[in-house]
């Protein structure tokens, strides 16, 4: 309490640099008065008497000192003065602050908001859900390593059988036709158990959620729950909206409730619009037997850790658990085990696909940062020691070693904190961005990141550390400094640091390193809208359905495409019609299988594995993909023909030798297909993939509930298809939306969207990184030439040109150059070989990238040289 | 020659509280004479060393201090003692006396005491 008081007036008084001196003299000057009449009294004569006054009382100066120390907080003082100190000395430097702080904010800003991306994915996968973090998924797993779901039954099982885990959530993903006959759209939704909300800790916007006994029996109450934005844009906000009916796959049901604001679902980056009770899946999805069959696995499950359990115990019991309904359903169960896992390692899903490119982008942006740092270091350096004056005089007046890397450290940090301040606005501007940014796949992918406590104290912390670094070389330079050779030193001793020379090359180095990957980026970007697809995406429309609602079959299926098929062929605009189950370029990439074929022993372990894809007749002459051997598959109404495989030239190549492929037999694990045809190569997953093995089947022998339809004009105007399409789509079946209509180039662009937010941040900070080098080189070039005036008026005294004097210069300051360059090469390099290209190298951009950087970096020499050689030497003789 | 004492800041503060429990409102300079009246010019303390501990005091709330007249009329600021400081003092001097007699047994305790 006393100390706390004490405290608080020290405080006040230094905040308020609260000066009572007056106070204090009065005061000493009377102690004096007294005690010199005292003395006086005594028998002293004048002078003596005051002579031991003053001795008694000790030395005035240093006791002032102390009372003052007393009075405030000489740390605070202290700090307040060198932060006041700093910002006059930022204030003084403009131009030079003005880099620092933006090449700052832009490094800052960068890797926060690569930061917010990956936090929003890792540690908040689930929007709107407070306690996220006390959820776990609960994945059954295949002894081969697959993920496939669990099956209702076996969820109602796990309820009860896993104790550690409090509650038990199942969903899965289906999408919707929503609306009356004709005018259907089609929107993403889950099926869920009684206790999905509940469990989840989620209180409605509107309405209620589900009550226990409306998820019991199958088809008993035909509710849903809404989701904000879908009650906002589709009911435009009205109250009135509980107890409204909307028609769902067919089925009238009754809105319930409104889910809260922010939530989106239970599956990470995907948005969902409507909730329903899982019971409903007979209803809604055409007489499904997911509800009674152990072998349809088709919900995923997450579980609510209970309050002290542990993951562990809940991986026991789960475990025990599995190998119980494995004994007990074999023919279900026989060999699925099951694991516990966070969220951040989930096994599937969308997630997976973008965490690892962030991680790279993040730790490339993290490199870029430490370059900003590194020649923020070499400009301060530069600047340190314009100083060594300044801070001589400092030392000669008794600041000691803390007093100077304080003030250091003062000015730099409040560079790095306006950096940071800056970087922050940047961040929340590019969350911002990237939350409004449309992102539509075939999936309803959104981001909900913002820049919240913790990305802002992952700024901080980066401002703070980049402020250490940058700090450190100053600092360090200073505090070494003798003062005596401070004072006296004057231009013509000229010290070699090479402390600057040693941080300018880890300074290109760097760079190097981030430049190099900004080219390899950007070139494979560019690339991707250059080259050739080798098939013909110009003229092609493309549009999805999807027969799932309806539970079909496989005749059901095979005969909906060939009808589709024909009414499609009739329209007077269509060269070509098909459809396929994939679509080259997509976000999601093509799946692949693994195969044995006729006549290829496989030497080493595990299995053959091709890309495949699923196409009606016609399909090649959609893509214009060549056939170079063979034919095309039989009529989809064909009976007779044996099931068909066509395989592209590098199956050929890779598994076959190049052999004769026609008629030999093509073994997957589920059925055995001879190859009637050879397609020529085409690109599936990116543009600029190596050939990959590719092998179609036909959709007679494997029709699929889904489906792209590819269609291809005679008028070169594939747009204006689309309500023809419609219409055919509409006759055949008026309950069936089609979803996804694009062009073919639309489909391209649209996969190309993640990539394509990289590549803006690419375009923008490599030139930016580039100008920094040059800066940085520049400064510290033309700070060690001034220091040599002399030394060069000597020299051009004697004879020397200009040319030569500016050549040596380039010389000395190149070599570090090269080094620090050579070795971020080849770090960049190695990592290219290893990690990303795979063996191939882009020999345009490991020569071009050096080639432009050493260039820049000769002429951020050449400049501060050529003004050097060019001053009189009788003037530089003079200087001083 | 006899070393004089240092003085511990703790101990100077503890005596300027008893001065001026005992005296009464008091000046600097009458604080640092008495003082020094009272330990006998043992203290080794300069007298300007006194400022910066009633300053501290002050800033403790355990004296305050206002501007008066000195014995020859000239402006001069006393100190006192507030309530505080009186409790503070009497918790203090039982502190150091409970040492003290601590100090005082360990030095007439006899080897066979300790056995």
């Amino acid at each position: 309490m006393r100390f706390l008081k004490r405290f608080l007036t020290r405080l006040f008084n230094s905040a308020s640099r609260r000066a009572n001196d007056e106070r204090l003299r009065e005061e000493i000057a009377e102690h004096i008065a007294l005690q010199t009449a005292e003395n006086l009294r005594a028998g002293l004569s004048p002078v003596e008497a005051r002579r031991q006054t003053m001795l008694k009382f000790g030395g005035v100066e240093a006791m002032k000192q102390d009372y003052r120390s007393e009075r405030g907080l000489p740390f605070v003082e202290n700090l307040l003065g060198d932060l006041r100190n700093a910002a006059r000395t930022i204030f003084r430097m403009p131009g030079l602050a003005a880099v620092i702080v933006l090449s700052l904010a832009i490094g800052i800003g960068v890797n926060t908001t690569v930061f917010s991306w990956i936090q929003t994915i890792l540690l908040q996968p689930l929007p709107g859900v407070s306690g996220a973090a006390n959820f776990l998924l609960v994945e059954p797993r295949m002894e081969i390593g697959a993920y496939p779901g669990a099956s209702w039954l076996e969820y109602r099982a796990l309820q009860t059988q896993v104790p550690a885990l409090r509650e038990v959530v199942a969903f899965q993903m289906v999408p919707f036709n929503v609306g009356e006959k004709g005018q259907t759209e089609r929107t993403f939704g889950q099926l869920v158990s009684g206790n999905y909300f509940s469990a989840l800790g989620l209180k409605p916007a509107l309405g209620r959620f589900f009550r226990p006994e409306e998820a019991q029996r199958p088809g008993t109450e035909p509710v849903i729950v809404v989701s904000y934005d879908y009650w906002q844009t589709r009911f435009r906000g009205e109250p009135g909206v509980v107890g409204q009916k909307v028609r769902v796959n067919e089925r009238d049901l009754v809105i319930i409730g409104v889910a809260p604001r922010e939530f989106q679902g239970t599956i990470p980056l995907l948005k969902f619009e409507l909730w329903a009770p899982a019971t409903m899946a007979p209803a809604l999805l055409g007489g499904t037997r997911d509800l009674e069959d152990r072998s349809v696995r088709a919900f995923s499950l997450i579980g609510l850790l209970r309050p002290g359990a542990t993951r562990e115990e809940a991986q026991a019991e789960f475990t025990t658990a599995m190998a119980q309904l494995a004994r007990d359903y074999p023919e279900a169960s026989a060999g699925i085990g099951g694991e516990v896992l966070e969220f951040w390692k989930a096994p599937r899903g969308p997630q997976r696909l973008l965490i690892s490119g962030l991680a790279i982008l993040q730790g490339v942006m993290l490199l870029l940062l430490l370059a900003v740092c590194g020649n923020t270091a070499n400009l301060m350096l530069a600047r340190g020691s314009t100083r060594q004056r300044e801070m001589a005089v400092r030392v000669a007046l008794g600041a000691g070693r803390w007093r100077i890397i304080s003030l250091v450290l003062s000015e730099n940090m409040l560079l790095a904190l306006l950096g940071t301040s800056l970087g922050a606005a940047l961040a929340v501007w590019g969350t911002t961005a990237l939350r409004m940014a449309p992102m539509i796949a075939a999936f309803p992918i959104r981001f909900q990141t913002r820049v919240d406590a913790l990305t802002l104290a992952f700024a901080i912390a980066l401002g703070i550390a980049c402020g250490l670094i940058f700090s450190a070389a100053p600092a360090l330079y200073l505090i070494r400094l003798d003062p005596q050779d401070g004072l006296r030193s004057t231009s013509n001793t000229p010290p070699r640091s090479r402390a600057r020379k040693v941080l300018m090359g880890v300074e290109v180095g760097l760079a190097m390193v981030v430049l190099i990957a900004a080219a390899l980026f950007l070139d494979s970007f560019r690339s991707a809208r250059q080259t050739d697809p080798k098939f013909q995406p110009e003229g092609v429309l493309l549009a999805a359905y999807d027969l799932s609602g309806r539970n079909p079959d496989d005749s059901s299926e095979r005969e909906f495409a060939a009808r589709l098929l024909e009414r499609l062929r009739s329209l007077p605009d269509v060269e070509a019609a098909a459809i396929a189950t994939n679509v080259p370029l997509d976000l999601h990439g093509i799946p692949a299988r693994s195969f044995t074929v006729q006549g290829r022993v496989r030497t080493e372990a595990g299995q053959d594995r091709a890309i495949s894809n699923t196409v009606t007749p016609g399909y090649f002459k959609v893509m214009a993909i060549p056939l170079i051997e063979g034919n095309d598959f039989a009529e989809m109404r064909d009976k007779a023909a044996p099931p068909q495989a066509i395989v592209n030239e590098e199956f050929v190549r890779r598994y076959l030798n190049g052999a004769e492929a026609i008629g030999r037999q093509i073994k997957t694990r589920t059925a055995s297909f001879t190859i009637i045809g050879v397609a020529r190569d085409s690109v599936y997953d990116a543009f600029g993939e190596s050939p990959q093995p590719a092998f179609y089947f036909s959709y007679r022998d494997l029709p699929a509930m889904q489906g792209e339809i590819h269609l291809r004009t005679r008028s070169g105007n594939e747009t204006a298809l689309t309500s023809e399409v419609r219409a055919v789509l509409r006759d055949l079946d008026p309950m069936l939306p089609l979803y996804d209509v694009r062009t073919f180039s639309q489909h391209i662009e649209r996969n190309l969207y993640l990539r394509r937010i990289p590549a803006r941040m690419f375009v923008v900070l490599g030139p930016l990184l580039l100008g920094l080098a040059a800066i940085g080189i520049y400064a510290v070039v033309s700070y060690a030439v001034a220091r040599r005036t002399r030394e060069i008026g000597v020299r051009l005294t004697f004879g020397a040109t200009s040319g030569r004097v500016v050549l040596q210069i380039i010389r000395e300051n190149l070599g570090v150059i090269t080094w620090g360059a050579a070795i971020g090469w080849a770090v960049a390099f190695v990592i290219s070989i290893h990690a990303i290209t795979k063996g191939v190298v882009n020999l345009p951009v490991f020569i071009g990238v050096p080639a432009i950087l050493l260039g820049v970096a000769t002429l951020a020499c050449w400049i501060p040289a050529r003004r050097a050689s060019r001053i009189d030497p009788m003037a530089a003789l003079r200087h001083e | 020659m006899k070393q004089k004492a240092d003085v511990l800041q703790g101990t100077l503060a503890l005596m300027v509280l008893k001065t001026l429990d005992v005296l009464g409102p008091l000046h600097g300079y009458g604080i640092a004479r008495r003082i020094e009246q009272i330990s006998g010019d043992l203290l080794a303390v300069n007298q300007g060393t006194l400022y910066p501990v009633l300053l501290r005091l002050e800033q403790e709330g355990a004296i305050a201090s206002d501007w008066g007249a000195s014995e020859n009329n000239r402006k001069a600021r006393f100190y006192r003692l507030t309530r505080e400081g009186r409790k503070q003092l009497q918790a203090e001097t039982q502190d150091w006396q409970q040492t003290a007699a601590i100090i005082a047994r360990f030095f007439n305790a006899k080897a066979e005491d300790l056995s």
